[in-house]
């Protein structure tokens, strides 16, 4: 996973190859009305999402979701969620908001010392992602959530399913199956799940 | 979500930057270069959080610049479809509401708001159910649903729906 080229962050290749760019290319090889990108996630190999969109596979909360004209985007969530996290590579390292908070409040901590460089100026990005991560941290130590949430690991979710149940907190296990459907197709052991959520509100933060 | 990964990309340095001080520069260069920014790959490159490895310097035919090859270690904040996340809401009007998650703006369609809330205009425009026990308007907090992500040169924009099971409003700022 590499990002070349002087100037310019992304893969602005206008040989229009699939790989990496996820607009302009595909709409014009599906000739789909809707803007929106097929979620191809870290790497290329949007065109074996985009013919099983085609096909037009079901997803079970795909009918739930109201279809103003986007529909078929909706209609496959399983395995266009479950594509996406085979193929986030390896050194790839999915954060909980917690975590993230810490780390860019280190960095912001360096930032004022490092302020007597004036042209040195935080982005707003990175002052919008540091107040998300703050204000959406419900933990006091990241390192115990994670703990806590290994054992999920072991069951079988995989990393960016233990950090979106660490980030939204659920409170029952049908929330857990009603947020991921992915998880329902996949025996996972209830009694884990149910353990961690548990344990999980105790570590939550007063809010 | 946010994500720790490795990128590498080639920086380029002007000579007059050679010396003591090489590696520094070529590090606040490359945080310059890249921090704030945006690609449909990785998402927004939030911060750069340390330097894996600064590879040999290639010196450029013609001119004197040199490229060098940088490995380095960052936090991205890249939606993905299908995710569940907690965003705060910035502007309603009667195609929807705007919320914004981090940098990443996200838009809701009425058509994906549940049919029983009502847009009502007025000083302070919201979505409300017909009982007005549930109301979404500027600085609620809502968990929505990503489907569908479109990437600009600087910015993700994206479309979520709360209308799944457990999406919706979690904080009213009425009653806070």
């Amino acid at each position: 996973m590499s990002e070349k080229g002087g100037k310019g962050a992304s893969l602005s290749s206008k040989g229009g190859s699939l790989k990496g760019k996820d607009d302009s290319a595909t709409k014009s090889v599906k000739g789909r009305k809707v803007q929106f990108s097929k979620e191809g996630a870290f790497e290329s190999g949007i065109s074996s999402s985009l013919t099983s969109l085609k096909s037009g596979g079901k997803g079970g909360k795909g009918d739930k979701v109201a279809n103003g004209g986007k529909s078929s985007q909706s209609k496959d969530p399983h395995s266009s969620d479950r594509r996406i996290e085979q193929k986030l590579p390896e050194n790839i390292k999915c954060l909980m908001d917690c975590e993230a908070a810490d780390i860019l409040q280190g960095i912001q901590e360096q930032m004022v010392m490092l302020s007597r460089d004036s042209t040195v100026k935080m982005p707003i990005s990175f002052d919008k992602g540091l107040q998300y991560a703050k204000n959406n941290s419900k933990y006091r130590n990241p390192q115990s959530t994670r703990r806590v949430l290994e054992p999920l690991a072991k069951c079988g979710l995989t990393d960016s399913e233990i950090c979106v149940i660490g980030n939204v907190c659920p409170e029952t296990i049908d929330e857990v199956f009603a947020l991921l459907p992915s998880l329902k197709e996949r025996n996972v052991d209830r009694q884990v799940l149910k353990d961690s959520l548990s344990e999980l509100a105790k570590l939550r933060q007063p809010m | 979500m946010f994500f720790h990964i490795v990128l590498e990309r080639n920086m380029q340095l002007h000579p007059r930057y050679f010396g003591r001080n090489l590696r520094e520069n070529l590090v606040s260069k490359l945080m310059k270069d890249v921090e704030g920014t945006c690609s449909g790959r990785h998402g927004f490159v939030v911060a750069v959080t340390g330097i894996e490895n600064i590879g040999k310097g290639l010196i450029r035919d013609g001119t004197g610049f040199v490229t060098f090859p940088v490995k380095y270690q960052c936090v991205v904040f890249r939606p993905f479809k299908g995710e569940i996340l907690e965003a705060v809401v910035t502007m309603v009007n009667k195609m929807g509401f705007f919320a914004e998650a981090g940098p990443v703006q996200i838009f809701v369609s009425n058509h994906l708001i549940p049919d029983d809330m009502e847009f009502q205009s007025g000083d302070m425009p919201n979505y409300t159910t017909s009982d007005g026990s549930v109301k979404i308007q500027k600085d609620s907090e809502v968990r929505l649903k990503i489907i569908g992500t479109r990437v600009d040169a600087t910015e993700i924009f994206c479309i979520g729906t709360i209308k799944d099971d457990f999406l919706g409003v979690i904080n009213d700022p009425a009653t806070v």
